[in-house]
């Protein structure tokens, strides 16, 4: 098992009133699962991947990642764990705009200490990979919309991660650069590696093994 | 990591250069002001470091009561130096009398020079351990010898040898030169400790004590006589490496007690050891008891240096928190790629050092080129310490301290973030942010408020003290030291001589100069006098024509005139010493002295001859031709100085071939009394214009950011139909309130440190109220100045386009 969400509450207060993001949440996720996280907007799958990854906090229940309860962690542990095992795709890209390409996707190598030399080789092997060699020194926002996108997934693949949360990562993008994204989700999944994405399109869940529904904060069998 | 944390350091410089250069240059002014002031200080408390014994090295001083007020004086008795030497053997290693240092002539053949100097005993070299270049330090074991100083040495005989040849001190007596010692460094004073009294002047020479003994009678009186009550000489010491000053403070304390006649036993004196490393920083006595002195400067210049400081870096704190916004997206994006808050902290940090180091390197360049400026207003020699490993590494530590100081609180602040709280955007409205960005702008302005306060009351203390009367016209006065016998009896020719030429119009001689008071007795009767009041009137000895010359004003009676045989022993009292005598009606009244009865004639309105602060003491005017030490000129008006100084030089070249002219303008001699209070005036007035300077540094870095901000909030008003004045109004209200909270922070804070300050005088102002109130408004319209560059762009921005940016 990679990671179990056992009643899982979320909210925020407004007005002196509990407004819930997230209701009574139960997931498990076993490792190597293509997860498609579906639901009308603003039902809260935003707020449920990001919890799953560490991004944000919730207020009750147990979160338990890999045999670690989540939950009770310290920051530092926490960040840790997630430096290890996760990659996040987020729909805005969210790439630092004074950094190159190379640079944007050498920086979560720098946080894991990784070597020089090895840098050059993983980095290099991602440029070519996701075939943006040509644009390694060129600075995010002289990039097109899903040009980012697709430094953002190699961002999120390069550490390797176990686990990989993804935020509509084709919201922004032409069918064509959305297929190719689904596409390399599918070949990492087929290597082991587990994908947890946000969706709107049928198509695109259509990839995954397994669909989670989410209305107003709660999840929806069926 | 390292190099990447440098590409964004240096990428987010460049790309807001408004930023940057806000950033560093706030920041590179603050560490100037901060190293001139720390260079300074340095100077001033290595003061005689150089001397090698300067632990163990003190001046002799005594404190005498009289009529319940205690006065430190350095003047001693001539056998008091043989006593502690003969008597006190083991706690002393050396014990040096020596004559009061002054301008002596030394010529060697035509040419003749005033130098500054002394008579001293012979171990005097070894005691100061003078670093001889020629000679040694027995050069003084024989009575007819002199050392010079290297500059000295150049100046007589040029590259040649001077060792052996002969020179003659005040007209008077031949020496052989036995020694050259090189010059003393600029912040080194074996006379320091007398500086009350004179002018700063580098030693020249020193000549041996015997041949002091055998050119003056009166000093020869006292040695063969053992006068224990006659006060002329100085007495230096260095203590043995085994005694203490406070042991060896505690054995001497009644010598002079013990061995005074009975008639001076009355005033109790009690001799000390004033430490040579106090000479510079704590030679103020009051009653008796140290109470600092230049210290004092020292202490506030440092906390001032360490607050300007302080507002360079709130700047730095400010303006990064408030940019806060646009890193803050980093932030996240840095935290969902895997860095844990202490990288960032660390990441930040960095940057924090990065802009310290190049403000720190734009600093040094300021100072190398403000420290000539700099060493002028502060009247020092102070250079850049390019090649001391440890300025450096006290450099490198402020740099240090600065960027943790400067960078703590927005590397903690930004790196503290949730990331999806950051992601999203939702920090912007921070009230806790703000309201500590509120609460370093009111540190920034209160801190300037004091500043400009300071230097207003400063201002008005100098203004109020030079625009009391003093007593007599100074302009167009000028006053020549005799120095020597040459002049001794021929009084009325010079006059003749000099009125002749056109260019004077009076001469009168004293033997105090105006701007100074060199005697003062006591042992003075009256009617009418309490018998037990102990005496104590300065004296100045003047001939006929003084009161003509410096124009004083009679109060009641008359000046002295030569129509009168009896006036050579009448007496002229100033106002103060009627009060002090408590006389009902002064003239023709009988004062007696050791000398017998004298008559009062007149009475002046009092002379300010000493501090202008204090309030002017008692003095007795008397005619006595032989004990006059000044010629007093009063220049004919409406010629030119230069042409009249010329013509006056060559009548006195007559007089005396072999004394070199030298004056004294007693406006300059008169405004050098305020010299330190000057010096405060013009430091504090920089200070308060940089820190008010920096503060609105950072207030347009503030203001740009606010506008900034809320661009898109003031499109919509204007769509609205809001005004461009209203706007205005709207951007610059928060301001001008934070600004009013420093002001009221500042009143108080203020007033207690001036009213502190003016503690220092007698004669002081009160602080008028206005001059808070005048100095809010003036910093508040200086920040709404600063910030209306930035509230007007904004206000006049077109709303399309603002609205547009979103
Ligand atoms: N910090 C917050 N404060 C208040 N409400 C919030 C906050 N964050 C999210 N919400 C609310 O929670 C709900 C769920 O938000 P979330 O972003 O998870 O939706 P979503 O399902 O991802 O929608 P979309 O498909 O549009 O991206 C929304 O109604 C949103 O308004
Ligand atoms: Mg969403």
């Amino acid at each position: 098992m990679l990671l179990q969400l056992n009643n899982i509450f979320k909210w925020v207060n407004s007005g002196g009133q509990r407004v819930f993001l997230l209701k009574d949440i139960n997931l498990e996720v076993e490792e190597g699962e293509f997860i498609s996280i579906m639901g009308p907007s603003g039902s809260g799958k935003s707020t449920l991947l990001n919890v799953i990854g560490m991004l944000d906090a919730f207020d009750e229940g147990e979160y338990n990642f890999m045999d670690e309860s989540v939950h009770t962690l310290k920051e530092k542990h926490r960040a840790n764990l997630y430096k290890q095992y996760i990659g996040f795709v987020f729909q805005a890209y969210h790439l630092i705009d004074e950094l190159t390409v190379y640079e944007n996707l050498e920086m979560p190598l720098l946080y894991k200490n990784m070597k020089s030399s090895e840098r050059k080789a993983v980095v290099a092997d991602m440029l070519d990979r996701f075939n943006i060699v040509g644009k390694k020194d060129l600075f995010p926002t002289q990039l097109s919309g899903g040009q980012q996108q697709l430094v953002g997934v190699a961002r999120a693949l390069i550490g390797k991660p176990k686990l990989i949360l993804a935020d509509e990562p084709t919201g922004n993008l032409n069918s064509q650069q959305g297929e190719e994204i689904m596409e390399i989700f599918k070949q990492l999944n087929s290597e082991g590696v587990t994908v947890i994405q946000v969706t709107h399109s049928e198509k695109n869940a259509g990839y995954g093994s397994r669909i989670i529904n989410l209305l107003d904060g709660r999840k929806i069998e069926g | 990591m390292f190099k990447n944390y440098l590409k964004i350091a240096w990428r987010n410089l460049t790309k807001n250069k408004g930023y940057s250069i806000i950033n560093i240059g706030g920041l590179a002014l603050g560490l100037t002001v901060t190293i001139l002031i720390g260079l300074w200080i340095f100077d001033e408390t290595t003061y005689n470091t150089n001397f090698k014994n300067h632990g163990h090295i003190a001046q002799i001083l005594v404190n005498k009561t009289n009529n319940g007020e205690t006065r430190t004086r350095f003047t001693l008795p001539y056998p008091l130096a043989d006593e502690l030497r003969n008597t006190y053997a083991g706690d002393f290693e050396h014990v040096v009398m020596g004559s009061f240092p002054g301008d002596n002539i030394l010529s060697v053949e035509e040419k003749n020079l005033n130098e500054y100097g002394a008579f001293m005993e012979k171990d005097a070299l070894r005691m100061f351990s003078l670093h001889m270049l020629k000679g040694n330090h027995d050069a003084l074991n024989d009575p007819n010898s002199i050392v010079i100083s290297e500059s000295t040495a150049k100046a007589f005989f040029g590259n040649e040898d001077p060792m052996g040849k002969t020179m003659k001190i005040n007209n008077d007596r031949n020496v052989t030169v036995k020694g050259v010692f090189e010059e003393l460094p600029t912040n080194a004073d074996i006379f320091d400790a007398l500086r009350a009294f004179t002018e700063s002047e580098k030693l020249q020479f020193i000549a041996p004590w015997d041949l002091y003994v055998a050119s003056n009678d009166w000093v020869k009186t006292a040695r063969d006589r053992k006068l224990w009550d006659n006060n002329s000489y100085q007495v230096y010491v260095q203590i043995s490496d085994r005694s203490s000053m406070h042991a060896v403070n505690d054995k001497i304390k009644n010598i002079l007690y013990d061995h005074v006649p009975e008639g001076s036993k009355q005033s109790d004196p009690k001799i000390f050891l004033h430490p040579m490393k106090d000479w510079h920083l704590k030679s103020s006595f009051k009653n008796g008891v140290s109470v600092g002195g230049a210290i004092q400067y020292v202490r506030m210049f440092g906390i001032i240096g360490i607050f300007v400081l302080l507002l360079a870096c709130i700047n730095f704190m400010n303006l990064s928190t408030a940019r806060a916004q646009k890193r803050a997206k980093e932030v996240g994006i840095r935290k969902t790629v895997g860095s844990n808050k202490n990288q960032l902290v660390g990441q930040f940090m960095f940057e924090s050092f990065v802009v310290t180091l190049s403000a720190f390197v734009l600093a040094i360049v300021l100072v190398a080129l403000l420290l000539p400026l700099f060493n002028q207003l502060a009247d020092k020699q102070i250079v850049l310490p390019f090649f001391n490993p440890i300025f450096w590494s006290i450099g490198l530590g402020l740099v240090l301290a600065t960027s943790i100081m400067a960078g703590s609180y927005p590397a903690l602040y930004l790196s503290s973030f949730r990331p999806m709280k950051v992601l999203k955007g939702s920090l912007l409205t921070g009230t806790s942010a703000m309201s500590f960005r509120k609460a370093l702008v009111i540190i920034q302005f209160t801190v300037s408020i004091i500043l400009v306060v300071g230097t207003v009351v400063v201002n008005r203390q100098i203004q109020h003290t030079k625009n009391q009367p003093i007593g007599y016209d100074k302009s167009e006065l000028i006053m020549v030291e005799k120095n020597t016998e040459d002049f001794e009896g021929k009084y009325n020719s010079l006059r003749e001589a000099l009125k002749k030429t056109g260019v004077v119009a009076e001469m009168a001689e004293s033997s105090s100069p105006l701007t100074e008071i060199w005697h003062s007795n006591g042992g003075y009767e009256w009617e009418g006098k309490d018998p037990s009041f102990m005496t104590n009137i300065n004296s100045n000895y003047v001939s006929h024509d003084f009161g003509k010359t410096v124009g004083w004003e009679m109060a009641q009676g008359r000046d002295f005139s030569r129509d009168f045989a009896s006036d050579s022993t009448a007496y002229i009292l100033n106002e103060a010493a009627v009060e002090y005598m408590n006389l009902q009606d002064p003239i023709g009244k009988t004062i007696r002295w050791s000398d017998g009865e004298h008559k009062v004639i007149g009475v002046v309105k009092n002379l300010i001859t000493e501090s202008p602060f204090e309030p002017v003491k008692q003095c007795i005017y008397t005619i006595r031709y032989d004990e006059t030490n000044l010629i007093n000129l009063k220049l004919a008006p409406s010629k030119s100085p230069t042409e009249s100084l010329a013509q006056i030089e060559t009548v006195f070249q007559k007089f005396a071939p072999s004394v070199p002219f030298e004056y004294q303008f007693v406006d300059a001699a008169f405004g050098n009394k305020f010299k330190t209070e000057e010096r405060m005036r013009k430091l504090s007035g920089i200070f308060s214009f940089l820190a008010l300077f920096i503060s609105c540094l950072g207030l347009f870095g503030l203001a740009t950011f606010m506008a900034e901000q809320r661009t898109k909030e003031i499109g919509i008003r204007k769509v609205l139909g809001a005004s461009i004045s209203s706007l205005f109004k709207m951007l610059s209200k928060d301001f001008a309130v934070l600004i009013l909270v420093s002001g009221v922070i500042a009143i108080p804070v203020a007033y207690y440190f001036m009213e502190q300050w003016l503690q220092n005088y007698t004669y002081r102002i009160a602080i008028p109220l206005w001059v808070f109130g005048a100095a809010i408004l003036g910093v508040l319209l200086v920040a709404i100045f600063t910030i209306s560059f930035q509230a007007i762009r904004a206000a006049k921005q077109n709303p399309v386009e603002s609205l547009r940016t979103e």
